[in-house]
């Protein structure tokens, strides 16, 4: 069993999961798009876990199928997310989706989609949505608990308390986010995962946003991956950050580790290319573009751009090398041959 | 009203020494279920770029701030409700017809959204051509050259773009050529629109480099519109700070990034998340406020809700554009001496 090779008390464990969006024409399958391509991770309790990437590279996709949020066109070809509930891992690609809806999601993972801003029920009052929730999962619905739960995490978030009565389209993108945030928390859940959490928000309400989550985090012990093509939010957020490209997790390590020394060449022209505040001497960027999904080149995935690409890059999918414990680079300049 | 004879002094400024000078530009705009009500999106905005040299001035300010407003007022698309907009010593708004040819060849914009530029169904090089040819008015041979030669400036070559869509263009291409197609009139002012938010890293620092070249070789003043400071640190010279249609704070980049004046523009600098591992924990969170048009609404600061210096009187009078050392301007009580109001 692979999963033995894994420490003991991760209480997330992704194996090995391919899948992407297959793409049909009068029924018929004609293009696979294949957004995550052989993905493993763990997640550990009371840590933060970056996914970084370029738009386009399979952070969302990824995302999704954590959550088991499969509809299509996405499909998952292979794999297992582990999820440790009460000692035992389900696996929630292949658990009842009922029972994954009811027990698992909001209770023991909850999730804060890309633009979540628009996931709110439009017909429904800020506080029905709430109620809603709560009584799905079985909760007894005191409008008085509620009410107090709602202005204390409100107040944590900047939103309004008169927010509650007012119908989505009222309020701001921002606001919705951060309600959708107020929401995912509602139950305490061991697992936060947030994809791009901050992106319809100013600078200044970013870092409001983010330190709530991260005080919210330390203080439940809780877990929690966040999904960001911004390199601002994994430096100020993660414990580990994981770097994807063009569907492959290329690096991951202790975010300290990745920043200040990554390995593979992507991760470090990424981070060379990043401007820091007052900085002035002109930097380099990357030269070309990521490769279209449906049709990757064959070996490694970054070879057409890469600086130091070798004949076997072009050949040959280079493995994910343990160069040290728990920091992983997928590229053959550190196989050892 | 100290604050109104301050603002009639800039009145005998001589607009011929301005490649561009927007004076008190004020706009209003309906909101609300009926869009009855009105609020101001520019509350009396004023700045100026300088003749002799061409400058990339940075205007900064978060969503809803009155950054694109004020660009668009700049292009003509809207006008003012009050205040006017001067370049070359002419206001813009009084343009005759034949002005307005001029007008559009010497000052030309990018917008955010490379997607949104171009139309998926024609040829990317179609869009420089019409510009060659409506704006140029030079023949084909001409306009192949011309055309060639913008595109190789921004990294580009007509033989790399021709005949091509849309789809066949990274979202980084694209805005190579978007910046190409304003270029192509070698303007003397080239507005930029938030142009590399919807950019990866890797790519912004490129299309940044390319608006230095455009000031440093074409000479060409850049106003570059974003939320992004470290960016506006990177590439700008000065800078101007707008907060719920208000400029706050203005002046070289250098004096408002390393020692911002206006309680605002500290609070911004303060909250900008660097890519940088090793000061996280310099990093000083702060608490969220609910920000509402309210703010937008105030006779007085329109920052007092949120400011941890307000007094009595922010909140009943707006203060004054103060100068300081002739090199920066911010809108503060807290900078009011006996000597400067
Ligand atoms: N619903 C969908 N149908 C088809 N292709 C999709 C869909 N959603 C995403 N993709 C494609 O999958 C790839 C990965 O996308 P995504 O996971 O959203 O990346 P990221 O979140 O890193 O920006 C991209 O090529 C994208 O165009
Ligand atoms: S495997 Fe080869 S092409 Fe890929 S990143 Fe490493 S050196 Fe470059
Ligand atoms: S005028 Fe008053 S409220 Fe406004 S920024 Fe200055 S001190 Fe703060
Ligand atoms: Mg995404």
């Amino acid at each position: 069993m692979p999963e033995k090779h894994l420490e003991k008390d991760a209480i997330l464990k992704v194996v090995n999961v391919d899948g992407g969006y297959v793409i049909r024409y009068g029924g018929r399958p004609v293009k696979f798009i294949h957004a995550v391509d052989n993905v493993s991770l763990e997640l550990y309790p009371n840590r933060i876990v970056g996914i970084a990437g370029e738009s386009g590279c399979g952070k969302s996709t990824l995302a999704k199928i954590i959550y088991g949020a499969i509809e299509p066109p996405l499909e998952v070809k292979q794999g297992s997310v582990l999820l440790k509930v009460s000692e035992e891992y389900e696996d929630l690609l292949k658990a009842d989706r009922a029972y994954v809806a009811k027990e698992i999601w909001w209770k023991v993972i909850s999730y804060i989609p890309q633009n979540s801003m628009n996931v709110l029920n439009p017909m429904k009052k800020i506080r029905d949505s709430f109620i809603e929730t709560f009584k799905f999962h079985g909760m007894a619905v005191d409008k008085k608990e509620v009410t107090k739960y709602i202005s204390e995490v409100f107040s944590t978030f900047g939103v309004p308390v008169d927010a509650i009565n007012a119908y989505p389209h009222q309020l701001s993108g921002g606001m919705r986010q951060r309600i959708v945030i107020s929401l995912s928390l509602l139950f305490d859940p061991k697992i936060v995962l947030a994809d791009e959490p901050t992106t319809a928000v100013d600078v200044v309400t970013q870092l409001g946003i983010l330190t709530s989550l991260k005080e919210w985090q330390r203080e439940k012990k809780s877990s929690m991956i966040i999904v960001s093509h911004d390199m601002g939010v994994h430096a100020y957020m993660d414990d580990e950050v994981v770097i994807m490209y063009a569907g492959n997790i290329v690096e991951r390590g202790e975010a300290e580790d990745v920043f200040n020394d990554p390995l593979h060449p992507y991760t470090k022209i990424l981070i060379s290319s990043l401007i820091k505040k007052g900085e002035k001497t002109i930097k380099k960027g990357i030269a070309g573009s990521p490769p279209d999904l449906s049709n990757p080149p064959p070996g490694c995935r970054f070879h057409p751009r890469c600086p130091f690409a070798m004949d076997i890059c072009r050949r040959e999918k280079p493995p994910s090398i343990e160069v040290e414990k728990s920091r992983f680079v997928a590229c053959w300049l550190y196989a050892k041959r | 009203m100290l604050a109104i004879c301050k603002e009639v002094k800039i009145l005998s400024v001589d607009v011929g020494n301005y490649l561009l000078y927007v004076d008190r530009v004020t706009k209003f705009f309906g909101y609300g279920l009926l869009g009855l009500r009105k609020f101001k999106a520019l509350d009396e905005v004023s700045l100026s770029l300088p003749l002799q040299e061409p400058r990339l001035f940075v205007l900064i300010g978060e969503t809803g701030s009155g950054k694109t407003t004020l660009l668009r007022i700049i292009l003509r698309m809207i006008e003012p409700d009050m205040g006017s907009v001067y370049y070359k010593s002419k206001n813009v708004f009084k343009l005759r017809s034949s002005e307005v040819k001029w007008y559009r060849r010497e000052v030309q914009a990018i917008f955010q959204d490379p997607y949104e530029t171009f139309n998926p169904l024609r040829t990317i090089d179609s869009y420089l051509f019409d510009v060659s040819k409506y704006l140029l008015s030079i023949g084909k041979k001409e306009a192949e050259a011309l055309v060639d030669e913008t595109l190789r400036f921004v990294g580009l070559s007509l033989d790399r773009v021709k005949g091509k869509r849309i789809r066949e263009f990274s979202g980084g291409e694209l805005q190579r050529i978007s910046i190409a197609r304003a270029i192509l009139t070698r303007p003397s002012l080239l507005l930029a629109d938030e142009p590399v938010s919807m950019l990866d890293a890797s790519l912004r620092v490129n299309i940044l480099n390319i608006f230095k070249d455009v000031r440093d070789k074409l000479k060409t003043s850049v106003i570059y519109v974003t939320h992004d400071l470290a960016t506006a640190y990177y590439v700008g010279d000065e800078m101007a700070v707008l907060y719920r249609g208000v400029l706050v704070e203005s002046g070289s980049i250098e004096y408002v990034y390393n020692d911002p004046l206006h309680p605002y523009t500290q609070l911004l600098l303060n909250s900008i998340l660097e890519p940088d591992i090793n000061i996280k924990d310099r990093v000083k969170p702060i608490k969220l406020s609910s920000i509402e048009i309210k703010e937008f609404l105030t006779p007085g600061c329109k920052f007092a809700n949120r400011c941890p210096y307000v007094t009595p009187k922010c909140n009943k009078e707006a203060p004054p554009l103060i100068r300081v050392n002739g090199k920066r301007a911010v809108r503060c009580w807290l900078y009011t001496t006996s000597s400067n109001t």
